[in-house]
């Protein structure tokens, strides 16, 4: 029984890491805890588009606050 | 959703690393991230992984031109693809895809956050809000305002230099006068005609405007149906001016007008869609900014490319089809279009059967009349059945008047009427074969050869019932042939070859049924092997005894009249007179030709008079057979006649009355040698009477109750018959130069036999008068004195004697030869019946042993 536990942890580290992999050669700037977060949500079922949105939407969102930020910081 | 929305927080937190301070930011984030969630985004998302992972490497490639990291995704993939843990795979690479293909997201200077920046606009199938306008799927992203292409810079390089590129409304309304092969004023059609017309398109050099490299390329890509509808447009024009153009080349203009109708329309739509275009262009203001717009509702070059597209082949087909009827004519015209059709691309399939479908039109109409009437109706002989010119007004009399005329002008059987009739026969034969002719490379395709050679002899029967039969019945044959079949189109081919099928069998029937019911055919095939072919014994018997003593006479001492009442005589005293008139008045008794020194026997022949039509089957050539034939058997039925009568002699008489004992073993030797003869002659007889002509005789009557085939079958029949006979009873071989061999050493042994047979009469004599004087010596010596006088016949001596004696063995030893030379040469006749008369002659090994004797005595 625990063997096939480690196995579906080592079978799921392999996966992660073969996407990350995927993610890096494409150039998508997630670090692999954030991907292992979105794998986890599409296999809930959430639109993948739809979250590659949310994912455009928060770095904006982050980018924004960060300049915004910096500004004041500057201030 | 309480797990999904732990792990967008965690999402947010990882990614907006403020939200972790700031709780009302968080809650703001994560409730818009799960409006988007909820959103309709990508709901059009492509199940298959294969065109995503296309997809990815394109991405890719355009990222990273070398091919290694290609290739690592690959590996990578398949790896993915191998791990059993993900149920989503697909849906994650998408995610991946989705969030590479966006740009980094450009520091916009955006702070407040309901008021997102505008999505990027270029994103694949992804709509973020409704609102935002639907770009085309997979238009490549713009670069950015990075700055002007090249064209774009070009264009206003030329602008500077005072050339403009052309408007295009004005280079589109020139095209589409180039379309209807009409010269604009931009670009030209040459006017130079070279040997084969060939047109260049010219850019008129405007010094207004530059016409750049694109579009010219694009306007020659149109003008090609420019100029194949100016092709095709004065071929219509060039025929309809003409006289005698073929009806199927007619229709074919006619089929090309229609086709040249629609294509005018289309170009009328096309023009007035311009015009709205001008219109609007008018109302704009600048060319450039309107340009938008313009794409969207307006003609444009390329629009007009794609509207033109399905026009470009039909003209090409068209113009084909116009170059192909320039040298072709009639049903090969419409075979060159049948090659057409077999063309994969539904479209010129389509097409070409339509134009197929109208241009058969006449060639069905054609072929209608001819085959269920049998007449030609082919004014500009496009049909594949031609009329002979020279035969055409031929036609015959009428033949119940033509016979009854024959007879009276033969009244008597007066000599000198074998021109006009050997004339007149020509003609019958000839008509058959020659009036019409089968024109193969006019035959339409679809038809087929066999089908072709159908129609063909239909139409050659029911043209020769009804002009050269005179069929009463004819109308009503045509009645019932009409009603067979409906009418005949290209479409439907089946049906076409039903009712080719129907009026072959219907014509064929009722050609058949006027040769055997009205001109009663078979009386005279049978006629003629009863008398040509010595089928009646009795008659021949009679004629042979009545005719006999004079045929021995020189040829220049016979005359006709005798000959035919002779003839005369023979019949009536014989079966023959049971025969219908109609067949004995065509009998008739005549000589060959004969040079001098021949003899009655070699010139007197039988002859059998046929007209018309029967003369389509009896031709002149088959009467020549016949004649041969009749020679040849005649001689040997003379043959037989001298050795029965020889037979007679020397075996009743000789042994009752010729009583001279020393000549006793000569008697014996010439009666052997006269039963080798006389076997020899009857095998001959027998193997031509019952081997050859019965057996030829059976076939043609199992041929003429069948009823099948038409009448070139029945003259083919009737040829291979006679052939038959001809090659087996004159025992022709097939070796070229060779062929009367055995014929002439067969005829050398006819004259052995009759020169023998004078030498035995001449010994007979001899003995006779021997015999007489013993007798009257005997008498004498009794003292009864019987001798009448001496000295009257001085032929028969005592001298003369060996010399008969040594011609009887003479010619009795070279007959022997003679024959087994025959035997021998039989034996490897190539003909199967010919080898069995050889064994019929030999049948106890006779001559073999003779043969292997001599050859023991010579060694």
């Amino acid at each position: 029984m625990s063997t096939r536990e480690a196995d579906r942890i080592s079978a799921a580290e392999e996966t992660l890491n073969t996407l990350f992999d995927i993610s890096q050669l494409l150039n998508t700037g997630l670090d692999k805890e954030t991907l292992a977060t979105c794998v986890g949500l599409i296999e809930a079922g959430v639109n993948p588009e739809a979250l590659a949105a949310v994912i455009q939407e928060l770095r904006r969102e982050s980018a924004a606050a960060r300049s915004a930020r910096s500004t004041t910081n500057g201030r | 959703m309480s797990a999904a929305a732990l792990e967008l927080e965690s999402l947010v937190y990882s990614l907006v690393p403020w939200a972790r301070q700031d709780e009302s930011l968080k809650r703001q984030l994560v409730a818009h991230c799960e409006e988007i969630l909820s959103s309709h985004i990508g709901h059009s998302v492509e199940k298959d992984i294969g065109h995503l992972a296309d997809l990815i490497k394109r991405h890719i490639l355009q990222t990273s031109p070398t091919g290694s990291s290609t290739l690592r995704f690959t590996n990578l993939l398949s790896r993915l693809l191998e791990q059993p843990v993900l149920n989503r795979k697909h849906a994650s690479l998408q995610f991946l895809h989705s969030l590479a293909s966006t740009p980094a997201p450009t520091p916009l200077a955006t702070s407040f956050l309901p008021s997102l920046a505008p999505p990027p606009p270029t994103r694949p199938s992804s709509r973020l809000t409704s609102k935002a306008s639907s770009p085309v799927d997979g238009r490549p992203p713009p670069r950015g305002p990075k700055g002007k292409s090249k064209a774009e810079i070009l264009r206003e390089y030329r602008l500077q230099m005072g050339q403009p590129h052309i408007p295009e409304h004005l280079i589109l309304r020139d095209t589409l006068y180039l379309l209807q092969g009409i010269s604009g004023k931009y670009v030209q059609f040459s006017v130079t005609k070279d040997a084969e017309q060939n047109k260049e398109l010219i850019f008129a050099e405007d010094p207004r405007y530059y016409i750049p490299a694109p579009t010219r390329a694009l306007i020659h890509r149109l003008a090609e149906v420019g100029y194949l509808y100016q092709r095709v447009d004065s071929f219509v024009r060039e025929r309809e001016g003409k006289v005698g153009v073929g009806m199927i080349e007619q229709s074919l203009c006619h089929h090309l007008q229609t086709q040249l109708t629609e294509y005018y329309r289309l170009i009328a739509v096309l023009e007035s869609q311009m015009s709205i275009v001008s219109q609007t262009k008018v109302e704009a203001n600048g060319v450039d900014e309107e340009r938008g717009r313009e794409e969207e509702t307006g003609l444009t070059l390329k629009r007009l490319d794609v509207w033109i597209e399905d026009w470009r082949l039909r003209m090409r087909m068209m113009s084909v089809c116009v170059e192909g009827a320039r040298d072709a004519h009639g049903g090969a015209l419409v075979n060159l279009i049948h090659g057409y059709a077999e063309n994969g691309d539904p479209f010129i399939r389509k097409f070409t059967n339509q134009l197929l479908e109208e241009v058969s039109k006449p060639f069905f109409a054609t072929l209608h009349k001819w085959l269920f009437s049998g007449e030609l109706y082919d004014p500009f002989s496009e049909f594949f059945v031609a009329v002979d010119p020279e035969l055409a007004h031929l036609q015959y009399m009428q033949p119940s008047v033509q016979g009854v005329g024959q007879l009276a002008s033969d009244g008597g059987f007066g000599g000198g009427d074998f021109g006009d009739i050997s004339e007149e026969r020509a003609g019958g034969l000839q008509l058959w074969e020659q009036k019409y002719r089968f024109q193969e490379d006019m035959l339409p395709a679809f038809v087929g050869e066999t089908f072709g050679r159908k129609i063909f002899s239909t139409g050659k029967s029911l043209n020769f019932i009804r002009y050269s039969c005179h069929d009463s019945d004819w109308v009503a044959t045509r009645e019932k042939l009409s009603n067979t079949g409906g009418t005949l189109k290209y479409s439907d081919i089946v049906g076409l070859e039903r009712s080719i099928d129907t009026a072959y069998q219907i014509a064929s029937q009722r050609l058949f049924d006027v040769f055997f019911d009205k001109y009663r055919l078979l009386d005279h095939l049978s006629a003629l092997k009863h008398y040509l072919l010595l089928g009646y014994g009795d008659f021949t018997e009679q004629l042979m005894d009545t005719l006999g003593p004079s045929l021995s006479r020189p040829a220049n001492a016979l005359y006709r009249h005798n000959l035919t009442a002779t003839l005369e005589s023979a019949l009536r005293s014989s079966n023959a007179q049971n025969d219908s008139p109609d067949v004995l008045r065509r009998l008739d008794a005549r000589m060959l030709e004969y040079s001098h020194g021949e003899i009655g026997w070699d010139v007197f022949t039988l002859e059998y008079k046929v007209d018309a039509p029967i003369d389509t089957v009896l031709d002149p050539a088959a009467m020549v057979k016949y004649l041969k034939l009749f020679n040849h058997l005649w001689r040997v039925k003379r043959i037989e006649s001298t050795l029965n009568t020889s037979w007679m002699r020397i075996a009743g008489g000789a042994k009752t009355f010729l009583r001279i004992p020393e000549l006793d073993y000569d008697w014996h030797q010439i009666r052997l040698v006269m039963a080798e003869m006389i076997h020899f002659v009857r095998q001959l007889q027998a193997y031509c009477h019952l081997e050859v002509m019965e057996c030829a005789w059976q076939d043609l009557l199992t041929f003429v109750q069948k009823k099948e085939g038409d009448l070139d079958a029945l003259i083919e029949n009737h040829r291979k018959y006679l052939d038959r006979m001809v090659k087996k009873v004159l025992l022709l071989s097939p070796k070229a130069g060779r062929e009367e061999n055995l014929l002439n050493q067969v005829r050398d042994v006819f004259i052995l036999v009759l020169q023998f047979r004078e030498a035995t009469d001449d010994l007979y004599n001899y003995c006779l008068s021997e015999s007489a004087r013993r007798d009257a010596e005997k008498d004498a010596a009794r003292g009864v004195y019987t001798r009448t006088e001496q000295g009257t016949d001085r032929r028969y001596t005592q001298e003369s004697l060996p010399g008969i004696l040594d011609r009887v063995k003479d010619y009795g030893a070279s007959f022997s030869e003679r024959v087994q030379a025959i035997v021998l040469s039989l034996a490897s006749h190539p003909d199967l019946d010919c080898r069995f008369l050889g064994i019929r002659l030999s049948f106890s090994d006779y001559y073999k042993m003779k043969k292997e004797q001599q050859q023991q005595q010579r060694a």
